[in-house]
């Protein structure tokens, strides 16, 4: 039997030099993007054929790609209106949120145009710049003045790269970031405001900074009546818990990176120690049970349940918090945008996709593409939009009193959308990340080493895989 | 190939030409069968490994912008080399010992349990296999709802549910983190869905010890315990080894089930290699290169542990 | 042909009549190990039984804390599977009222406005669920029908480098699956299979085909030759042999490797994701996808795996007489 390891190994080493000399013809067709191009092109275009049989020479469908919720849904009535003015069907494909970013990045690494358009996240726009996937937008969003309709915050954030460069590549469609959400009912409570001012000698309402939010979390969280003070992202999987990190570590004046991508100093620096301390002590002493793998869902969920006075999220995830339905403290659900750190200073984690179209399509679907992105940047439409329940990026839209006042939560937004901040969006980001998720539920959950030693453990891991990338020049 | 003779025509001596003539249409029909078989085998795996192969070798992302570049042993090397990535080979090792070794005892148990007919066993025996039959997308799914600590079922089943103070998954008790309970908990989960799958292949062994055996225990008044250990035990052994085989090969490639119960943490006490294979080879990284050679290093490990059992297995056969 | 199998040469043992089980007491032990039975296979279920109970519960009483045994049992998960909804925006929250007050609604779009929702269009499950018959059954019939041919022939007829064969048969199901997919990928949408039934079709087969081969291998290694060896000096051509003698005797064999088959690609989901777009895409892709909006919808997920999960408990409770009596690997030696 051992014969038979031998010859597995063997047979290994036979592929190997096979694959090895097979590689190149097999390798070529994906390995660059922007020559495959057209090869990708030629073999998609009988497929899709049958779907684009044009009335006029033109494109009659639309396919964009974008996570499965809400705002999806709501941007399928933009398109259906879209439809009923142009006659060029819209169809928004969803897929689940947590393969959303595997689907897509697959697809592309094969040169797919099975979409026409993405609404892809505001990490992932400098692999699609990069690589080739996306159309440079610098030109039309320039020449058609739709760069200056959106606030300059989301026009960098979720269009331009490398970040300061002034080049474009995808239009700002779904604003977001993360604020709170907390009981009204709770903060409001005569008995609850007279006991608190007796406690801490101010008086009980949203915080201002981060030293009241601690001592509100610790004031309402009372185990024997099963409720905690709050709900904070945890989870490990893919981003969650470094997006909830830096709702603390941007207010302190913390930051990933310095001006010239420098790490080491910046990642642990004694505000983003700081930072990531408070962060532990929250989920230490505040925190409400379950959510040890916590995300979107599961904050919201600790809150209908009445679990947590207050609870982290993107604001996307907030219409559910007003809907009776879903949420029995609908009616007395308030929000904030995030506090601020020791100093005054503000900042949160951003979430949100900017529209991009994909360059393996056609010349004259991408100009179909570049149609539907004119008519939905118009300030009629975003308002539309809007309307419907997206997070419109349009200046404008964002300032009127119809905006502030359709939602409850929609001050805060305007207001948080001001002061945010992102994590890398380079294409290594999904290394720097699986760094930081590591090092911080180490620590947050695990209670493992301190906050000194994750940062510094961080920060010299990013610096690495920075130097590797050529981000930082070794010495 | 040209060597090929049927057994049968060997042991049957029949007039030569009619044996002839048989080995030739032996040979077809073999080709017949075989041949679909192998085609599709090859032709599905022949590109994927040969490509991830040569992969491995190199420096490469799939969604980068550049071709790959060899880099010969460097990315095994990088693997071998990486403590975090041995911490997350022990803990496989781990899962897959404790979770297969209560699979077997529990699934066994089942087995004996349920062995022979009484109204109603064929019910019985289907219920029992249901949670095989789920998704494991499902079963962690459900289980994340299972465990947890506010509106979850386990902490009432096993009497924590007042005080709310046990979290499986996120391997605390009140406000203090103890070493792996999650690793349990992701343990336990795969065994309550794998269990029946031994219980299957034991019971099918069971089933097929001839009774002469026992009678002849009987009238030399052995023990029952004798009777397990001398009769039952040795006639299961090749079936629970088999079980036992695939039920390792695929706990160590596991993933789905931990992704959705605890996604790899807190920290990385459930971080299995499989698990982190998905994370550098998906998960906005696509590491093509570097997780190439980690999935040939864990294909490695598979290949030899699966011919130690088969070793054993055919040892055990060879002794029945 | 079950008869067949039945009278075979070597009739399996369905009823045991050993000693201990005529002894005085075994009526009674028989009646308290079936309780034990019974019972540990009630504690197995539990969680199936919490499935079931959440299908029908309502969203709050699902994250109700400490979790309801009894409560107010609704369809809502079943609508979260079968429609499409979007949270009726405030605005239009007045015009939804009226409608309902007037009793102008249907069933399924009242039991939508009472969770605050509208009904935007049916939902793709029942697509998928139809797709998910067609491949997994499809694929099933094909690697049953491979496994059994090729299962046979390993079995009877010898030739060079046999056990290598086998062990490279069972080793293509070694490697993690999640560093083949981007290859696979690639590969598929050079061949047109990228998104279509027959794509799916072929991948769960090639899956299933290691683990068929090497179940019928084992159970036809228990099938006697004697019979065959036989009927071919009765001047039987082979394939004659093998469709009237041995193919009757491996009903159990074939039942047992069509439930492992079945199990596997009904169930299967990250090729589903990865391979398939709007046209051929399966059920279980759909199941967490449930997941993406403001909280878990717990109900609908329910529902859908409980939906799910009887068309293969109908096959496996209707084929259970042959499951353990083929589920042999040629592991029994007699």
């Amino acid at each position: 039997m051992l014969n038979k390891v031998m010859l597995g190994i063997a047979l290994l080493v036979m592929l190997a030099i096979a694959a090895a000399c097979a590689a190149p013809a097999a390798v070529q067709p994906t390995s660059a993007p922007p020559t495959s191009a057209p090869a990708a092109q030629a073999t998609e275009a009988p497929a899709a054929q049958p779907t684009a049989a044009p009335a006029a020479g033109g494109v009659s469908e639309l396919k964009i790609l974008w996570a499965q919720w809400d705002p999806a849904n709501y941007l399928q009535q933009m398109g259906n209106l879209y439809e009923q003015e142009t006659g060029v069907k819209v169809t928004i494909v969803q897929e689940p949120w947590g393969t959303f970013g595997d689907r897509f990045f697959t697809a592309m690494a094969a040169g797919s145009a099975e979409w026409d358009g993405v609404i892809g996240d505001s990490q992932w726009i400098g692999t699609g710049a990069t690589s080739g996937y996306y159309v440079d937008l610098t030109d039309f969003m320039n020449s058609t003045g739709i760069a200056k309709t959106v606030t300059p915050a989301t026009l960098t954030y979720y269009g331009e790269y490398p970040t300061g460069s002034g080049k474009y590549w995808a239009y700002p469609t779904e604003g977001d970031a993360d604020g709170w959400a907390y009981r009204k009912d709770l903060f409001e409570d005569p008995k609850e405001m007279e006991a608190f001012k007796a406690k801490y000698g101010y008086d009980l309402a949203v915080p201002k900074d981060y030293k009241q939010f601690k001592d509100i979390a610790e004031f309402f969280t009372r185990p024997d009546q099963g409720l905690y003070g709050v709900g904070i992202y945890t989870q490990k999987d893919y981003d969650a818990l470094t997006m909830g990190i830096e709702n603390t570590m941007f207010p302190y004046g913390g930051d990933w990176k310095d001006a010239d991508n420098n790490v080491v100093g910046v990642v642990n620096s004694p505000q983003n120690v700081e930072a990531v301390q408070l962060y532990k002590e929250l989920y230490d002493c505040c925190q409400a049970p379950g959510l040890s793998n916590a995300f979107f869902q599961e904050t919201n969920d600790a809150f209908t349940g009445g679990k947590a006075a207050m609870i982290m999220n993107y604001f996307a995830f907030f219409p559910a918090l007003t809907n009776p339905q879903t949420n029995p403290y609908a009616a007395t659900t308030g929000f904030f945008p995030n506090p601020e750190g020791p100093n005054g200073d503000r900042g949160a984690a951003l979430g949100g996709q900017g529209m991009s179209i994909i360059s393996f399509i056609s010349d004259e679907r991408k100009q179909a593409m570049r149609d539907f992105i004119s008519w939905f940047a118009t300030e009629e439409n975003q308002a539309k939009w809007a309307e419907l329940g997206g997070y419109t990026c349009n200046s404008k839209v964002l300032e009127t009193e119809t905006f502030l006042k359709a939602q409850p939560y929609n001050p805060a937004f305007a207001e948080t959308m001001t002061f945010v901040k992102d994590f890398w969006n380079i294409p290594e980001f999904g290394q720097l990340l699986q760094v930081s998720q590591t090092e911080l539920s180490k620590f947050i959950l695990e209670g493992q080493g301190t906050a000194q030693e994750t940062m510094d453990s961080i920060a010299t891991q990013h610096d690495k895989i920075l130097k590797d990338a050529g981000y930082i020049k070794s010495q | 190939m040209a060597s090929i003779t049927a057994d049968s025509s060997v042991n049957n001596p029949i007039s030569s030409g009619r044996a002839v003539a048989r080995q030739l249409s032996d040979r077809a029909i073999m080709n017949l069968f075989i041949w679909p078989t192998l085609v599709l085998l090859i032709a599905f795996n022949f590109f994927p490994l040969f490509y991830s192969l040569f992969l491995s070798f190199t420096n490469y992302r799939a969604t980068g912008n550049t071709a790959p570049v060899w880099i010969g042993i460097e990315n095994y090397a990088t693997i071998l080399t990486d403590p975090s990535l041995w911490e997350a080979f022990t803990t496989t090792g781990r899962y897959v010992l404790f979770s297969v070794a209560l699979q077997t005892v529990v699934g066994f148990g089942l087995a004996m349990l349920i062995r022979g007919k009484f109204r109603g066993s064929g019910l019985v025996t289907t219920l029992i296999l249901v949670p095989m039959m789920l998704s494991p997308v499902v079963v962690g799914l459900f289980w994340k709802m299972m465990y947890n600590p506010n509106f979850g079922y386990f902490n009432y089943l096993v009497g924590m549910g007042e005080s709310g103070q046990l979290d499986m998954l996120a391997s605390r008790f009140g406000n203090q983190a103890i070493q792996g309970i999650a690793l349990a908990s992701v343990i336990l989960v795969d065994v309550w869905m794998w269990s029946p799958f031994v219980m299957l292949l034991v019971l099918s062994g069971l089933n097929a010890i001839p009774d002469y055996l026992y009678e002849a225990a009987a009238i030399d008044r052995a023990s029952s315990w004798f009777q397990f250990w001398h009769i039952t035990l040795p006639q299961v052994m090749p079936l629970l080894l088999i079980a036992v085989l695939f039920r390792t090969i695929e706990a160590l490639k596991s993933f789905d089930l931990v992704m959705g119960l605890t996604g790899g943490g807190p920290g990385n006490q459930t971080e299995l290699i499989a698990v982190y294979l998905y994370r550098v080879a998906f998960l906005g990284q696509f590491r093509s290169g570097y997780s190439s050679a980690l999935a040939y290093i864990i294909l490695i490990i598979v290949i030899a542990i699966s011919n130690l059992y088969i070793r054993n297995l055919n040892k055990i056969k060879g002794e029945g | 042909m079950a008869s067949f199998a039945e009278t075979g040469p070597r009739r399996p043992v369905v009823e045991s009549i050993r000693v201990d089980k005529v002894s005085p007491g075994a009526r009674t032990t028989g009646a308290v190990r079936a309780m034990v039975v019974v019972i540990v296979a009630l504690i197995m279920l539990i969680p199936i039984f919490v499935m079931l109970a959440t299908a029908f519960k309502s969203r709050p009483d699902v994250s109700a804390s400490p979790p309801k045994v009894f409560f107010q049992p609704t369809l809502e998960g079943f609508l979260y599977l079968f429609t499409d909804r979007a949270i009726i925006a405030p605005g239009r929250m007045a015009e939804f009222q009226a409608k309902a007050d007037a009793g102008a609604m249907g069933f399924l779009e009242r039991l939508a406005f009472d969770t605050g929702q509208e009904i935007t269009g049916p939902s793709a499950y029942v697509g998928r669920l139809t797709n998910s018959l067609i491949v997994a059954g499809v694929s099933t019939a094909l690697s049953v029908l491979l496994g059994t041919l090729a299962g046979y022939a390993f079995s009877r007829f010898n030739m060079p480098g046999k056990d290598d064969l086998l062990f490279f048969i069972l080793s293509t199901r070694m490697l993690p699956a999640v560093v083949v997919t981007i290859p696979l990928f690639l590969m598929y949408r050079q061949m047109g299979l990228y998104d279509t039934h027959l794509g799916l079709i072929l991948l769960y087969t090639v899956f299933n085909l290691s683990f068929a081969v090497w179940l019928m291998k084992g159970f036809f290694d228990e099938i006697p030759r004697e019979y065959e060896e036989a009927a071919l000096v009765d001047g039987y051509s082979r394939i004659q042999t093998f469709l009237k003698i041995v193919l009757p005797q491996s009903v159990s064999g074939i039942a047992a490797t069509t439930v492992f088959c079945l199990i596997f690609a009904w169930n299967e989901y990250a090729f589903a994701l990865m391979m398939t777009s709007e046209r051929a895409r399966t059920a279980p892709p759909s199941i967490p996808s449930m997941l993406g909006r403001g909280g878990i919808e717990w109900s609908a997920i329910a529902a859908g795996s409980l939906l799910f999960l009887i068309p293969v408990v109908i096959i496996t409770f209707a084929l259970r007489k042959y499951l353990l009596r083929g589920v042999t690997f040629g592991a029994i030696r007699q």
